[in-house]
């Protein structure tokens, strides 16, 4: 009866105190391959002003550089999970944004763009997380360009139960020539995000809306 | 409707026979028909009916209990009126009475005093009896020329002269120590007087107590009687109460949502802001937590102080035990009122902190847009408010416990008043389906008419008499 009154009490206290089950994660995929390499700055200004301050105690925030091979540790450019009082939640706010102004400066140039292994990378950190909502961020043209022996196959449940935003989708002089082959591409990362598990996919123009996403 | 048709390439002559068959169907059936039109407005008239009179008996016994109700609390007002005039004019009597020794001992001096100063007035020296006349009758004698005789009569006239002013002299003496005497005398009275009006002004209140003890007396033999007029002001003033408590009410939630507003944000600091209570977080929970533990210290502060009675139960405790826990109270209620205001000035630091952040992620250099003097203006401000919150909070108790001790009455009052409106609504449906199911009925003869008057030339012209309903039935109605 003693057992059965302590589980209960147990069972009550874990389902009154969901802990982290209501945090936020975001992974900021950043690319820094020769086509998208002039938008960098501004992707780390976009970075600092719509996603730093929207994080809460307890939220976490990973940035990783889409480069030639990016499924490797080393690409991780900076990461965090804040502390759950406010004070040193700023604190280490401001950090990262330092770290952010360190990586804009760098003037690093990757031949090739590996788009699936930086979100493969991402989605490990997000699920380790263990957080409530996950949201990845692609800043790229997302044309991929794999170097030659990278093979790159998403597990049917990659993306599970994260949303997948892609911001600042840079057009490429083909796409000026045909929007449609644009179209096509972006039409084919929703159906690669959706069919890997991902709860939505959708590409963001205006950076105000970035906003409004992460609220929901 | 075509698919009634029993020759659907002859409309026509298709509704026709349906409308002859309904005729010669409806014509036959008749009697049931209206025996069924009658049942069934019977069985709503009758249901309806008693559902009205079932509503109206509702509301008739919620209407008496919530006069009992009142009853009982005017009974219980009008006692504790009463006994609070009786304890202050115990208090007041037992004052007096214990100053009146002291009062009737100090009149008694004073009268004594003045008595004895009064008959000092009255004892002045007695002028020599016939000397003036003795005087006057030497003076008169006439002169015979005798020198020695002249002599002497001018040393008579001489001493007489002496002698008057002497007990001239002496009567000013004596009339001004009688006045003095008797300017003495007037501080006393002036005391005897101001006694005399204290004395005075105890009896006033004492006759005071005893015409609102003779007021309260009134009301209550009124009440006890049953009195409806009586019954009916004190559930008016029930009501006002009421409404008056609702309002304070309001303004106090106002004040419990502005003190939650100025703890919760920097309650994260304290507590750990990713964790949820059932998707609320901890901090604004603890926040809210803070908020009804200063109502909590408020009403066990106000039932110490003997202004609300919540529980029973305490008043029964001994006066020591209740001081215990009127400074438990007190001092919790400092307490959080200290961490409050320390809360409001933390607050004001994490909005800077964060503003800050704001700016230099923004990129936007910060420039001071107010003096640092008048800056520390909303510090000031808001670490006051929060010190100031919890003890208005705290007062929260008072029309919480008229809105508890009223609310009853509302409730009962409402509940009776829409029961009865129901009931007449429910009287009105009865009466209204009672003539539409006569209405149908008659319609149903109006759509028949063609056959009924065939059957009435084929009588003779007694035709086809209405139904009538049973004379019992009618007269049960």
């Amino acid at each position: 009866m003693k057992k059965l009154i302590l589980a209960v009490a147990v069972a009550a206290l874990s389902s009154c105190s969901s802990g982290r089950n209501y945090a936020l994660a975001i992974v900021a995929l950043v690319d820094v391959s020769g086509t998208y390499l002039d938008q960098k700055e501004e992707v780390i200004n976009l970075i600092k002003k719509g996603i730093v301050p929207k994080l809460n105690p307890g939220d976490s925030l990973f940035v990783i550089r889409i480069d030639d091979e990016s499924y490797k540790k080393s690409n991780l450019e900076g990461s965090m999970t804040l502390d759950v009082r406010p004070s040193k939640a700023n604190a280490q706010k401001m950090a990262f944004a330092a770290k952010l102004d360190e990586f804009a400066k760098k003037r690093e140039r990757a031949r090739h763009t590996d788009i699936r292994g930086a979100m493969m990378l991402g989605a490990e950190y997000l699920k380790e997380t263990g957080a409530g909502s996950r949201t990845m961020v692609v800043f790229s043209d997302l044309e991929e360009d794999l170097p030659k022996g990278v093979k790159r196959t998403l597990a049917p449940d990659e993306f599970a139960g994260m949303r997948v935003f892609a911001m600042n989708v840079k057009k490429l002089n083909a796409d000026n020539a045909n929007p449609t082959a644009y179209r096509a591409r972006l039409a084919s990362w929703q159906q690669q995000a959706t069919s890997h598990g991902a709860k939505e996919f959708k590409v963001v123009i205006d950076p105000e809306k970035l906003d409004e996403l992460l609220d929901h | 409707m075509e698919r009634f048709y029993l020759w659907p390439e002859q409309p026509g002559a298709s509704l026709f026979a349906l409308w002859f068959f309904s005729q010669l169907i409806f014509w036959a059936g008749r009697v049931p028909m209206h025996r069924a039109f009658r049942s069934m407005g019977r069985v709503l008239f009758g249901g309806l009916r008693m559902a009205a009179r079932w509503l109206k008996s509702i509301s008739v016994s919620i209407a008496q209990r919530d006069r009992e109700m009142v009853m009982e609390m005017a009974r219980g007002d009008a006692e504790g009126k009463i006994a609070r005039e009786f304890r202050r004019i115990e208090n007041s009597f037992a004052k007096e009475l214990n100053r009146y020794p002291k009062l009737h001992r100090k009149i008694d001096d004073l009268t004594s005093r003045l008595d004895s100063d009064y008959g000092e007035c009255g004892s002045a020296p007695p002028a020599p009896p016939g000397w003036a006349e003795a005087t006057a009758a030497v003076a008169k004698m006439p002169e015979n020329g005798d020198g020695m005789v002249k002599k002497v009569l001018e040393e008579i006239h001489k001493s007489a002269q002496a002698g008057e002013k002497k007990a001239l002299q002496e009567y000013r003496e004596s009339t001004a120590k009688r006045h003095k005497i008797l300017n003495g005398m007037a501080s006393m009275w002036r005391e005897v007087k101001a006694l005399a009006g204290e004395a005075g002004k105890s009896v006033a209140a004492a006759l005071d107590s005893t015409k609102r003890i003779d007021s309260y007396m009134a009301t209550y033999e009124q009440t006890r009687k049953g009195d409806h007029k009586a019954v009916r002001a004190m559930g008016w003033q029930s009501t006002q109460l009421f409404v008056v408590s609702l309002i304070v009410l309001g303004v106090a939630i106002g004040g419990a949502f502005v003190n939650f507003n100025l703890i919760a944000l920097p309650m994260s600091e304290l507590v750990p802001s990713g964790s949820r209570i059932g998707g609320i977080p901890v901090s604004t929970v603890a926040a809210m937590v803070i908020v009804l533990m200063e109502i909590a210290a408020g009403i066990f502060l106000m039932e110490m102080l003997g202004i609300t009675s919540f529980f029973p139960k305490m008043e029964l405790l001994p006066l020591s035990r209740r001081r215990i826990i009127l400074f438990v109270s007190l001092g919790g209620l400092l307490l959080l009122a200290c961490i409050e205001s320390s809360l409001a000035i933390l607050r004001e630091q994490i909005v800077e902190s964060s503003s800050a952040l704001k700016h230099s992620l923004a990129g936007i250099s910060e420039k001071s847009v107010a003096d640092p003097v008048f800056s520390r203006i909303p510090v000031v401000g808001q670490a006051v408010l929060g010190f100031i919150l919890p003890w208005i909070l705290a007062m929260v108790a008072v029309p919480l416990e008229t809105l508890i001790s009223t609310g009853g009455h509302i409730v009962l009052t409402v509940t009776a008043g829409t029961l009865a409106v129901l009931s007449i609504v429910m009287r009105v449906l009865a009466h209204g389906g009672r003539y539409l199911v006569e209405a149908v009925r008659h319609v149903y003869d109006i759509y028949i008419i063609l056959p009924l008057q065939l059957e009435r030339l084929a009588t003779g012209g007694r035709g086809a008499t209405p139904l009538r309903e049973p004379a019992n039935q009618q007269a049960r109605r």
